[in-house]
């Protein structure tokens, strides 16, 4: 219930700068926390309204040195990363970034990041639109 | 996308009913119940290894946590997805225990001992609740070992950082308080089917009644 509750909470609806209604939402964004300098992975559901193609190209975040999109594969019983160039986004259909699927890995944090804290991630589309989501610091035993 | 996860934790929660039901209709007859997760009794040697536990420090062997479940994974640390998300499930599951909880652990063995040094290790475990342990070997104990469970793991090209992937079985191994192999889960296993099966394995011979 309370999951539901905070992932409503945090949907995100991003209104374009010259439109009057949103044209790409994202909610439930959330990072799971790891100790150190460990690369982190991060998670969202992202939708796009625009009526054309759009493809989420890259991310961003000042909380972190770098920023990757990958998808964790498994083959064969062999879990691996592979390296996303980049993510179409088909009108009016959620893309989940997921656990065990696409994720953000969030690389050399600048900060110690604690749960229940929101760090900012700057989404780039292949239209050059950008948008900065808050994604939440969730703690690593959660999903 | 609530949607989809509802529908997942329905498919989810439909699976664990019908490994229940299945379980009570078996009791009914002459046939032990199916287990949730696949029954590889027999299949792997039993558990045994030497490592240096990273909590402490010290070297640890299989016959250490002799009476307890064990569950056993290999990982590394710059793993954000795959392993956080296994090992979250099995700290999930185990956690549901309660009390019998203790009767359980999680064993972490890195594949990427040049990265992982026992003080990454150590919180990478803790991360995960008190019942994780994480093992390191150097590359020769590895090798023997990952051989042992015919489990592989290969390492990537580094970028320009050094930074390199970690291929790896995403198999865990689960066995018995006598150290006998008994059950695999995989990495998208329901953690109420793997706290349906770790409860039989405690209350079988060699433990406290359940």
């Amino acid at each position: 219930m309370s999951r539901t509750l905070l992932a409503l909470s945090a949907l995100v609806m991003v209104l374009a700068a010259h439109a009057g209604q949103p044209e790409v939402s994202v909610s439930d964004a959330r990072v799971r926390w790891l100790p150190g300098a460990l690369p982190m992975a991060g998670y969202f559901v992202i939708t796009s309204h625009v009526s054309g193609p759009l493809r989420l190209t890259g991310a961003t975040s000042p909380a972190f040195g770098g920023v990757m999109m990958h998808r964790s594969v498994e083959e064969a019983g062999i879990a691996r990363m592979v390296h996303v160039g980049g993510v179409d986004l088909p009108p009016d259909r959620p893309v989940a970034f997921a656990p065990g699927g696409y994720h953000l890995m969030l690389m050399q944090p600048r900060q110690d990041l604690h749960t229940g804290e929101e760090v900012p991630v700057t989404l780039r589309f292949s239209d050059d639109r950008t948008v900065t989501v808050g994604f939440r610091v969730m703690g690593a035993q959660d999903e | 996308m609530n949607a989809r996860r509802a529908v997942d934790r329905h498919a989810r929660g439909l699976r664990l009913a019908l490994v229940l039901l299945a379980g009570l209709l078996a009791a009914c007859g002459d046939s032990a119940p199916p287990w949730g997760l696949k029954d590889i009794s027999g299949l792997m040697p039993p558990l045994d290894f030497t490592l240096t536990e990273a909590g402490g420090g010290r070297r640890v062997h299989g016959g250490d946590f002799s009476g307890k479940v064990a569950l056993l994974y290999f990982g590394y640390t710059h793993c954000p997805d795959v392993c956080p998300t296994t090992l979250s499930r099995l700290s999930r599951a185990v956690h549901a225990l309660g009390t019998r909880a203790e009767q359980v652990v999680i064993l972490f063995v890195s594949v990427d001992p040049a990265r992982d040094t026992l003080a990454q290790l150590k919180g990478y475990a803790a991360a995960f609740g008190p019942g994780v342990v994480g093992l390191r070997g150097d590359e020769a104990d590895i090798k023997a070992l990952t051989k042992r469970y015919r489990v592989s793991y290969g390492y990537g090209k580094p970028d320009a950082s050094g930074n390199y992937e970690v291929s790896h079985s995403s198999a865990v191994y689960v066995f018995d308080r006598k150290g006998r192999v008994r059950l695999l889960a995989g990495s998208t296993d329901d953690p109420d089917l793997i706290t349906h099966d770790l409860q039989r394995l405690l209350g079988e011979d060699g433990g406290p009644p359940a």
